[in-house]
């Protein structure tokens, strides 16, 4: 192969590597990390089991932590949020709905750049109960 | 005689026929009500078409939208944000025909509010009369709750450079207020899904939003603040029946943003709300306006519908902004934050 087509072949790349690092390290922080327009992604959703290690069952919004084995054994900590008390408690959800401890499983949106965080769709408790936050409509 | 005729009808041809060839083509311009239907729900919102050069620009509720017009065809592509706050698009595809347009719609773009595909429609808005109409109050009271009807939540508006500027080093969530407890205020309160109260006394209407636990009055015997009134998120309301429709003038507002976007509303902002009741006195129908030249070129429209419930609770709003600060603290954006106090409200 000519050197020179080696040339021009490698330049889209390193131009598309240089954007890459240029938005990774200076365009991402704009963005903020917690907010639901910015962080999560629309794109993907996810269906996760794990244990509940911490509740904030409060307004503007629920959060919970809970901790998912992954295919490869290792505990990866995950940031579930959803929406306020208020909207919820419409719909079903008390405080004692979701205890640390418990098993849940998790469907919502993910986070963007692989963050460990979903949006929260539903819950579906041990029992098969399920807690609807927001369903597609 | 009959050459006489002939010339005069020759005359009016070459005089009528280019006036008539101009009407045609300016047939999509103007103002229009379109209306759109999902499945389960009806939207409506106000399309302005106007020329551009040798081609058009539509505004969709007061926010900038795509449009192509050839011959009697028409594809307009307007932005917008679901529940969840993620954008797409919605495309409407039709044509006109006997001074009204109808297509339809498709969603574009990953949301989580999924839409199915429909018909649209859009009539020439009937322009709201000058002449002062007599008051005949209807009875508003009462518990409403939310439907998912009538606003498209245009995304994109139609902001002043300085409205610009001020959006470019806003920080979605981190400067929003309500995710910190603090009132988000007018605009916002007033359309937000969560039910509210509105209860009637002799010279006031006041509301109770479930939202931040928050109430406002709005006087209907024409009073002006005392001059030590400070602004206020929720501002100073009057209000006066115009036929069976409410208006709602407020001023004195505070500076806030109009949702959680981040768009500024100033404090020379003046919001006009129409409220208007269904036959049956069981639906009630919201248009808001927000003229704010500080901040937009042009008054950014919202729509809400509340349908009378009055078995629904009002929740008590106890806001703990502990899931705000927290994970902030967790990720070591503590800093980040106290540097931009600048920026919040």
């Amino acid at each position: 192969m000519p050197p020179a087509k080696d040339i021009h072949r490698t330049r889209p790349v390193f131009d598309w590597v240089l954007i890459a690092t240029i938005f990774v390290c200076f365009v991402r922080p704009a963005f903020g990390h917690h907010s639901f327009t910015a962080e999560f992604t629309a794109e993907k959703t996810a269906t996760l089991t794990g244990t509940v290690t911490q509740v904030w069952f409060r307004n503007p919004h629920v959060r919970f932590l809970f901790a998912v084995t992954s295919a490869d054994g290792e505990e990866e900590v995950w940031d579930a949020r959803g929406s306020p008390v208020v909207w919820l408690a419409r719909k079903g959800w008390t405080r004692n709905s979701i205890k640390v401890g418990d098993t849940v499983t998790m469907y919502g949106f993910l986070g963007r750049d692989g963050r460990k965080m979903l949006s929260i769709m539903t819950v579906t408790l041990e029992d098969g109960t399920v807690l609807i936050d927001r369903v597609p409509e | 005689m009959v050459a006489k005729l002939n010339r005069y009808c020759i005359a009016m041809l070459l005089l009528v026929m280019p006036l008539s060839l101009v009407a045609v083509e300016a047939d999509f311009e103007g103002r229009w009500m379109v209306s759109l239907q999902d499945q389960k729900r009806t939207l409506v919102g106000l399309l302005e078409l106007e020329r551009s050069g040798d081609g058009w620009v539509a505004y969709l509720e007061g926010g900038p939208a795509t449009v192509e017009i050839d011959g009697n065809n028409i594809v307009i592509i307007a932005d917008s944000r679901d529940v969840r706050g993620f954008v797409f698009d919605r495309r409407l595809v039709g044509a006109l025909k006997d001074d009204a347009m109808s297509g339809s719609y498709t969603q574009e773009g990953a949301a989580a509010q999924k839409e199915a595909p429909g018909p649209w429609s859009a009539k020439r808005e009937v322009p709201v009369t000058a002449t002062k109409k007599e008051a005949k109050p209807v009875d508003i009271s009462g518990m409403w709750t939310a439907t998912q009807e009538l606003d498209f939540r245009k995304y994109t508006m139609a902001l002043t450079p300085a409205g610009k500027e001020w959006l470019k080093t806003y920080l979605p969530y981190y400067d929003q207020p309500d995710v910190r407890c603090t009132s988000i205020g007018l605009p916002a309160l007033a359309t937000y899904s969560f039910p509210f109260e509105i209860i009637q006394s002799e010279d006031r209407y006041t509301m109770i939003y479930e939202y931040l636990s928050k109430v406002r009055r709005v006087w209907m015997d024409g009073r002006t603040p005392s001059e030590f009134m400070p602004p206020s998120r929720m501002g100073h309301s009057n209000g006066r029946w115009e036929g069976s429709t409410l208006i709602i003038e407020t001023t004195l507002l505070d500076k806030t943003v109009r949702d959680f976007r981040g768009e500024l509303i100033s404090e020379n902002a003046r919001i006009e709300e129409r409220y208007s009741l269904s036959a049956d006195g069981n639906t009630l129908s919201a248009v808001l306006t927000v003229d704010d030249p500080d901040s937009y070129e042009r008054p950014p429209v919202r729509r809400r519908r509340w349908v009378r419930n009055d078995k629904t609770e009002i929740f008590p709003y106890t806001c703990d902004p502990d899931s705000f600060y927290i994970p902030m603290y967790e990720d070591g954006e503590m800093d980040m934050y106290i540097e931009r106090t600048d920026r919040r409200f």
